[in-house]
């Protein structure tokens, strides 16, 4: 079923994140403070938002791993990891790039950066620890168990990270109050991440086809396909 | 009277069957001898009757609350920088380390009892894992390769003990290719279904 | 329970380069630190206290690699499977042995090197506190890390653990510099001591379901 609508996904993806881009790179206006620096918000955000959504999703899997033993979810939580860190790392890489025009250097230790660094190494962690093991039922229960208890560290990670320090701009986007960036700013912003995220399921999909081809190559529905 | 039954089990492990459809029981004085080649996954099923693994389809069920279960696998469970006194002394609480002691004096450890384990032959630390089944009086005494190891006057007392309590009313379970010397019913794997 | 602590002491005990190897090595890096830099040059009293929490996160990970792998390898923990069903006791009783044998003292020789930097005597104490319920708290996450991996090797368990102990970190080094500067001590005190106490008590059972997932 993937098969038919991933095409579709991903055009429609791949189309919806180059609209967001040229709209905000070409069109959206200069920010007042920045100048034109400021359009890699355009990758930067969209990257962060799903840096986290992606680790919420594979929590989810990993309680359906765990707790009804859902094969699909473990396979799942694999292929998400990947993109979560790919996506994680694109996250820091912007952020980097951002810094230099906007603070002068290429890295700070405040909270969102570090604590952005800290959820990229939990997903190599999760990678890792998957491919250490030859018995693969094992290796899910495991890498479910520690997806897990990420989770409740993430919080943890949030509030004491913050509680040492903090130097990135506060949050324009805020679900609650009004956005404290310009209409002509913002609508080419939810289109790149909405784009984005269409993106990263279609890389998801991919992957998990991938996988789950390797994992049930023994079964008849996989050996009819030849 | 059984004692744990296996009802139409199968194991898959890495998308490979070991067996399926499996029915068995362990029954109230009565001694079962697993049997198979190389790879046909007696020691996986000794190990889903302890209830360490899961079957892949179908359930192990214990009859009895409270069933008490000895095993000795190709692992010896003893530390290796004790001594075997020591060892004893960790496996044993206070009120049955006399039995214990009898056995280890019985199987001949005597003369090794302070020297540490690692040192110790393949065989005497044999002996010694052995005292776990010997000094306990469980309801069902379960085996993997229990014979592999030991010299022939330590097989016979191995299976005179065990003739002793299948007769007294425990269940036993082994496998092993040194036939074990008394009357067993036999289950077979053979790769597929029993 | 009382009995798998006295045997895990018993065993601990016995095994002399698994509690006296860490804190060696612990001694030799804070040795080590000094006599890398210019003394007369710097504050050693501002930042040595980094090189003693950084010290402790490192020795916490190195005394607790292997807490597992004899007991799984040897075929003790399927024995023990076999009269118990789950590894609560055994986590909790490792853990809490291996705190004290080897936690306490780090956190004595910890503390007896800040006092060699400046710390006054009166200090002592409260330094000595926050660096046992640390190193409680490390302990416990170390040790997941352990039996996450088991006889994989140190790697894994870094990486699947590192990311837990940094909150544990910002933890230490702040209430270090509430008992250097005098401020909010006793309030950071009980957040460590409450979160010291949460974890020991829940972090076995999270051990005991990844054991039991190694076993099958």
């Amino acid at each position: 079923m993937t098969a038919k609508l991933l095409p579709y996904i991903a055009s429609c993806g791949l189309l919806l994140l180059l609209t967001g881009w040229v709209w905000g790179l070409a069109f959206a206006p200069e920010d007042a403070v920045q100048g034109n620096s400021y359009r890699i918000i355009f990758l930067h955000v969209p990257a962060s938002i799903f840096a986290q959504a992606i680790y919420l999703f594979m929590s989810i899997c990993a309680v359906m791993s765990v707790v009804w033993r859902v094969k699909l979810a473990a396979y799942l939580i694999k292929s998400a990891a990947s993109v979560g860190a790919l996506i994680t790392f694109i996250a820091l890489f912007s952020g980097s790039i951002w810094g230099i025009p906007t603070w002068g250097t290429w890295w700070q230790w405040d909270a969102r950066i570090t604590s952005t660094l800290i959820l990229f190494i939990m997903y190599l962690g999760v990678i890792t620890l998957h491919g250490s093991f030859s018995n693969l039922e094992k290796a899910d229960r495991l890498m479910s168990i520690l997806v897990i208890v990420g989770l409740v560290n993430i919080p943890i990670i949030k509030k004491s990270v913050d509680w040492w320090s903090t130097l990135h701009q506060p949050a324009s986007i805020t679900v609650s109050g009004a956005p404290t960036i310009d209409p002509s700013m913002l609508y080419p912003l939810f289109v790149s991440i909405l784009g984005m995220g269409l993106v990263l399921i279609s890389l998801g999909i991919l992957s998990s086809r991938l996988h789950i081809l390797g994992r049930e190559k023994n079964k008849k529905w996989v050996q009819s396909y030849e | 009277m059984q004692l744990i039954t296996a009802n139409n089990i199968s194991y898959t492990i890495n998308d490979q069957k070991l067996f399926h459809g499996l029915s068995f029981s362990l029954d109230h004085g009565s001694a079962l001898h697993i049997q198979g080649g190389n790879g046909s996954g007696k020691s996986t099923l000794i190990r889903i009757l302890l209830g360490i693994s899961t079957p892949t389809k179908g359930e192990i069920k214990y009859m009895q609350p409270n069933l008490v279960l000895s095993y000795l696998g190709h692992q010896n469970a003893i530390k290796s920088y004790l001594t075997p006194l020591e060892n004893l002394e960790l496996i044993f609480p206070k009120a049955q380390f006399d039995n214990a002691y009898s056995w280890f004096k019985k199987l001949n450890l005597i003369g090794v009892q302070d020297e540490t384990t690692a040192n110790l032959s393949f065989g005497q630390q044999k002996k010694l894992a052995l005292i776990r089944i010997l000094a306990n009086d469980s309801d069902v005494i379960i085996l993997d390769e229990p014979f592999v190891g030991l010299d022939q006057a330590t097989r016979d007392l191995l299976a005179e003990y065990l003739k002793l309590r299948v007769s007294k009313g425990a269940s036993l379970a082994l496998t092993s290719h040194i036939e074990p010397g008394f009357n067993c019913h036999a289950l077979v794997l053979n790769g597929g279904a029993a | 329970m009382i009995s798998v602590m006295a045997s895990e002491l018993f065993k601990l005990r016995k095994k002399i380069r698994a509690w006296l190897g860490p804190l060696l090595i612990m001694i030799l890096v804070l040795i080590a630190f000094p006599l890398s830099i210019d003394i007369s040059q710097y504050d050693l009293n501002k930042f040595y206290f980094s090189i003693i929490v950084i010290s402790l996160l490192v020795i916490s990970f190195l005394a607790t690699e292997t807490m597992f792998v004899e007991d799984f390898e040897d075929g003790t923990l399927e024995q023990i499977y076999l009269q118990e069903r789950d590894f609560y006791k055994l986590a909790l009783a490792k853990v809490l042995i291996y705190v004290l044998l080897i936690g306490v003292p780090m956190s004595l020789i910890g503390s007896l090197f800040s006092f060699a930097n400046g710390v006054d005597a009166s200090q002592l104490p409260q330094i000595f506190i926050t660096l046992i319920f640390s190193t409680l708290l490390l302990f416990n996450l170390f040790a997941f890390g352990a039996a996450l991996s088991i006889n994989k090797g140190a790697m894994l368990g870094v990486l699947a653990t590192l990311p837990l102990a940094l909150p544990v970190i910002i933890l230490l080094g702040r209430a270090i510099r509430a008992v250097q500067f005098g401020n909010g001590f006793y309030e950071i005190m009980a957040l460590m001591i409450g979160a010291g106490l949460l974890v020991a008590a829940l972090v076995p059972l999270v051990i005991s379901i990844t054991l039991r997932t190694h076993l099958e």
